[in-house]
């Protein structure tokens, strides 16, 4: 089964490889796992208190080639996004974008866990009520 | 017909594999096409298919690993798929999706794949030293050995699975099939730990 040119271009040239200040209030992680294939991906997303807009985010996926090409993509798509609109993205934009095969789903599933859990993180750090009234203005 | 069934076997996880392998010889003699080549056309494809499934049940069964996870697909346990199905549900719900994985082994796993990394990162700067060697050799009987304690552990969890079929026990069915399944994935892990400390050593 062959990689589409998408998945091959993500996994030669990873977008935002590395790693964000773990312990800053602005910084949220998401490490996520795919016991299918024994997958570990970490997304970090540095967001700012103000806008509440994702500025940065790395990751480090330890995988195949779809899983890294699954984070590299997510990073690029959170970025600029404010949190509200990243919880929107879908494991299945991220299968459409790369034409991943089924059997290379999970890999998707993996990143938008990524992209939950490090969100999930920031809110912990910064008191779930702050992040509510910016989700609610846009849901509405 | 499962794959215990053809053997006419319980729903249970430790057999004797010496055993299978008899009946898988008394089995595959009694299916040969050779023995059906006066029958009818469709009592040879009969056989022809229980012939397909009885090599099927045998290189299932004979593995302890693939045994258990055919057990518990039996079972109705579909990782991936209730994977997919929480992903979709925290989306709906706004919340965060319960891993599968307890934290604290993914936490392992990342740290021993960034150990893993550095070691080989610096062997192919051309660091190949003695150091390096040994961190290495040392990386790979840990995660054997630790391979190997997940092996006890399901071999143990065989055992309480077979005691709670014996007496019936549904309650303890599912303790024991949960448990299996952590240390299945547990197992995911470390075996590709192993499989990369392996490739950075040659």
């Amino acid at each position: 089964m062959a990689y589409s040119d998408k998945v091959v271009d993500h996994y030669e040239n990873p977008r935002n490889v590395g790693t964000l200040d773990k312990s800053s209030t602005e910084v949220g992680t998401g490490l996520v796992g795919a016991p299918e294939c024994g997958d570990v991906m970490r997304l970090q997303i540095k967001v700012n208190p103000e806008t509440q807009v994702i500025e940065d985010a790395k990751f480090k996926t330890f995988g195949c080639g779809s899983a890294i090409a699954s984070s590299s993509l997510a990073t690029e798509w959170v970025k600029g996004k404010t949190v509200a609109e990243a919880l929107t993205i879908s494991n299945t934009d991220i299968v459409k974008e790369l034409a991943l095969p089924p059997v290379k789903i999970h890999c998707s599933v993996l990143a938008e866990d990524a992209i939950r859990a490090a969100i999930g993180d920031w809110k912990k750090k910064n008191g779930s009520a702050e992040a509510e009234p910016a989700l609610a203005s846009v849901s509405v | 017909m499962t794959y215990f069934e053809i053997f006419h076997l319980p729903p249970k996880l430790g057999l004797d594999t010496a055993a299978l392998e008899k009946q898988f010889y008394k089995l595959s003699r009694e299916y040969h096409p050779d023995r059906f080549a006066s029958k009818s056309v469709e009592e040879q494809n009969k056989a022809t298919e229980m012939s397909s499934l009885l090599n099927d049940a045998y290189r299932t069964l004979k593995d302890p690993i693939r045994r258990t996870e055919y057990l518990l697909e039996l079972e109705g346990i579909e990782l991936e798929e209730q994977s997919v199905k929480a992903t979709a549900a925290a989306r709906e719900a706004g919340k965060e999706k319960k891993q599968i994985v307890p934290p604290d082994l993914l936490e392992e796993a990342f740290e021993l794949n960034m150990q893993l990394e550095e070691m080989k990162m610096a062997k192919q700067m051309g660091d190949d030293d003695l150091q390096l060697r040994k961190d290495l050799e040392a990386a790979k009987a840990n995660f054997t050995a630790m391979l190997d304690a997940s092996q006890k552990t399901l071999e143990a969890l065989w055992q309480s699975w077979d005691a709670a079929v014996d007496s019936g026990d549904d309650g303890a069915k599912d303790a024991a099939k949960d448990e299996m399944v952590a240390t299945l994935n547990r197992r995911s892990y470390l075996r590709n730990l192993v499989r990369d400390v392996n490739a950075a050593l040659e």
